[in-house]
């Protein structure tokens, strides 16, 4: 059969590895597969709705565009189960004295990459449920990896960087990188989170719906399968960031599209 | 807030390299903050599943990751310390032209002894070591072979190298003393036909050596047979295994090994500690990497044979060290 052609963004060099140990887990199966790698989201988009790639291994943000570009022709086939729980993590410096969102009126916030959505498109819009207009809260963009739409973290440590220097009072950050720099308790004295939002959706497998249930569920089957208890298997779950793969949470996404609509950020690209 | 921004470089450094690679990142100031952040750094490690390599007064290196586990392609039969080889004694009554090991008549004794046969093998049940093989010098010279063999077989499988010549009078009392369910005869013997084997051994030593098998098969034992041969002729084998079918030794119990340059051997096979997967082996004078080099100093690990335990742990980690350095060097070097 022909390998489905999955494509992924390449935003750490162990992508490398992830998707040639994905590939083996896939070979001499029913559904082969094979991966192409996209340095940027809009590239892969493109090449998902274009028919290069037959599945696109999507952010958020990604997905919402797919969403938007196709008029909803797409599926969501299968996500991280931390990709279900996600969330963005306000921090300040330990004993700033913020206790929530309110307490950034008039203050500084560092944010990730523009098209992060989990360090600049959600905390934009929970600022916004919050009550706080724009110019409530004095931005400060750092825009160090933009088109893999935050995967890199970069821009989160250079947010958290610019808080430390005083040249933030607090950032906005993916609940991801707060485990990375070991919560509050590798750095006493550093960091607190004074608010966390509600979880939320991230990345996803995405297909357009024409691609048939034929062939693509013996695959999302094949994918679900992965077991953490497998000592094959776990080395690149570890690597991705999961312990199991599970079926989308659709509901949500509904945070980011409210976002994305309000903020008027573009469909493509 | 130095150890603040320590971690931040941390996290973002450990993204750009694979799995498994290092990186490095800065360190500056006095002793007490070198210190702080080296604490910083194996916390983070800890909490992250990385690893602290090393870290200097200018900088630490990080693998991101933990190391692949450098025993893991080995074969389990093959790890360090599932056997554990004794020499019983050096001395000989051969001396073949190619023995690793410098062994004749002239050779001094350098007996283990029963005793410490005996401590060794109980610890090798607590080390984890599966089966004890007790090789020489020809241990059939001892007086006490059947005491140091049942201690050992009181343990473990044990598998008892010899030429197989001596199995007469009191010493082939002494071999009717021993357990055949719980003893193996490993006998040398390098050809089909006497003449390779006596050129190597000594005049009629090949047909002393078959009578040696047969003997051992009456008695109840199971026999294997070692051939020790230049590479050259490793592909030349199936007359000879046909003669050893017809002895009645079983194929897998057919061993042949290459000769190796050690000892008086003037050719073969170059052995390293850094080449050579190690078979924990203890003399009297200590602990060697392997049997081959049971009397040459560049394969002595160390003097002090107990506890066991260390000695095993030491030539482990010393296998790893290699394993890794070799490892290294291939990434290192991958066009070359």
């Amino acid at each position: 059969m022909k390998p489905l052609l999955i494509g992924a963004v390449a935003y750490t060099p162990n992508v490398v590895t992830i998707w040639e140990g994905i590939r083996d887990y896939f070979a001499d199966t029913d559904t082969p597969m094979d991966f192409i790698l996209f340095s940027n989201y809009g590239r892969q988009v493109d090449a998902l709705i274009d028919g290069t790639i037959d599945i696109a291994w999507n952010t958020n943000l990604a997905w919402v565009r797919t969403v938007a570009q196709t008029e909803g022709h797409c599926v969501a086939l299968a996500t991280r189960d931390t990709d279900t729980v996600f969330q963005t993590m306000f921090v300040a410096r330990a004993g700033a004295g913020m206790k929530d969102l309110e307490s950034l009126r008039g203050r500084r916030l560092a944010l990730g990459s523009k098209d992060s959505a989990q360090a600049a498109i959600l905390p934009v819009h929970f600022l916004a449920e919050a009550g706080l207009a724009d110019g409530d809260v004095d931005l400060l963009r750092i825009n160090s990896d933009v088109g893999k739409h935050g995967d890199t973290g970069r821009s989160e440590l250079d947010a958290l960087r610019a808080v430390l220097d005083d040249q933030a009072d607090a950032a906005a950050i993916g609940i991801n990188t707060w485990e990375a720099i070991g919560r509050d308790q590798l750095m006493p004295g550093a960091f607190e989170v004074f608010w966390q939002s509600p979880t939320y959706s991230h990345c996803n497998f995405t297909a357009l719906d024409t691609l048939t249930d034929e062939r693509v569920q013996p695959w999302v089957d094949r994918l679900l399968a992965m077991d953490w208890e497998n000592p094959v298997h776990r080395p690149i779950l570890e690597m991705e960031g999961l312990t199991q793969w599970v079926l989308p949470k659709l509901e949500g996404y509904k945070s980011l599209f409210e976002a994305v609509e309000t903020q008027g950020i573009t469909p493509r690209w | 807030m130095v150890n603040a921004m320590l971690v931040l470089d941390l996290v973002e450094r450990a993204k750009t390299v694979p799995t498994g690679a290092t990186f490095t990142v800065a360190l500056s100031g006095n002793e007490a903050d070198l210190t702080a952040a080296t604490a910083t750094i194996t916390g983070w490690c800890e909490r992250t599943g990385n690893e602290l390599v090393s870290a200097t007064a200018h900088e630490a290196t990080v693998r991101h990751g933990r190391a692949p586990d450098p025993l893991a392609g080995i074969d389990p039969d093959q790890l360090p310390g599932t056997r554990l080889w004794m020499y019983t004694n050096f001395d000989c009554n051969l001396a073949c032209d190619y023995c690793c090991v410098r062994s004749s008549p002239q050779t001094e004794r350098r007996a283990l002894g029963v005793d410490r046969v005996a401590q060794l093998a109980a610890e090798a049940v607590e080390a984890g070591v599966k089966e004890l093989i007790l090789t020489g010098g020809e241990p059939f010279l001892l007086p006490d072979i059947d005491e140091v063999v049942a201690a050992c077989a009181t343990h473990l499988p044990t598998t008892l190298l010899t030429n197989g010549m001596l199995f007469q009078g009191h010493r082939l009392e002494r071999l009717r003393a021993m357990d055949p369910e719980r003893v193996t005869l490993q006998i040398s013997l390098d050809s089909g036909t006497p003449e390779v084997h006596d050129s190597h051994r000594g005049k009629r030593s090949w047909q002393r050596a078959v009578n040696g098998i047969r003997i051992a098969h009456e008695e109840g034992f199971r026999v294997k047979v070692a051939a020790t041969l230049p590479a050259e002729q490793i592909h030349e084998l199936e007359p000879f295994h046909v003669f050893l079918d017809s002895i009645g030794i079983a194929r897998e119990d057919q061993v042949i090994r290459a000769l190796a340059h050690r000892g008086v051997s003037e050719s073969g096979l170059e052995l390293t500690v850094e080449t050579l997967i190690p078979e924990v082996t203890i003399t009297a004078e200590g602990v060697y990497w392997h049997p081959v080099a049971a009397d040459h100093d560049d394969q002595l690990v160390t003097r002090q044979i107990f506890p066991l335990k260390n000695a095993i742990d030491q030539v482990r980690a010393e296998f790893i060290e290699y394993r890794m350095r070799a490892d290294a060097a291939a990434a290192w070097f991958p066009c070359a």
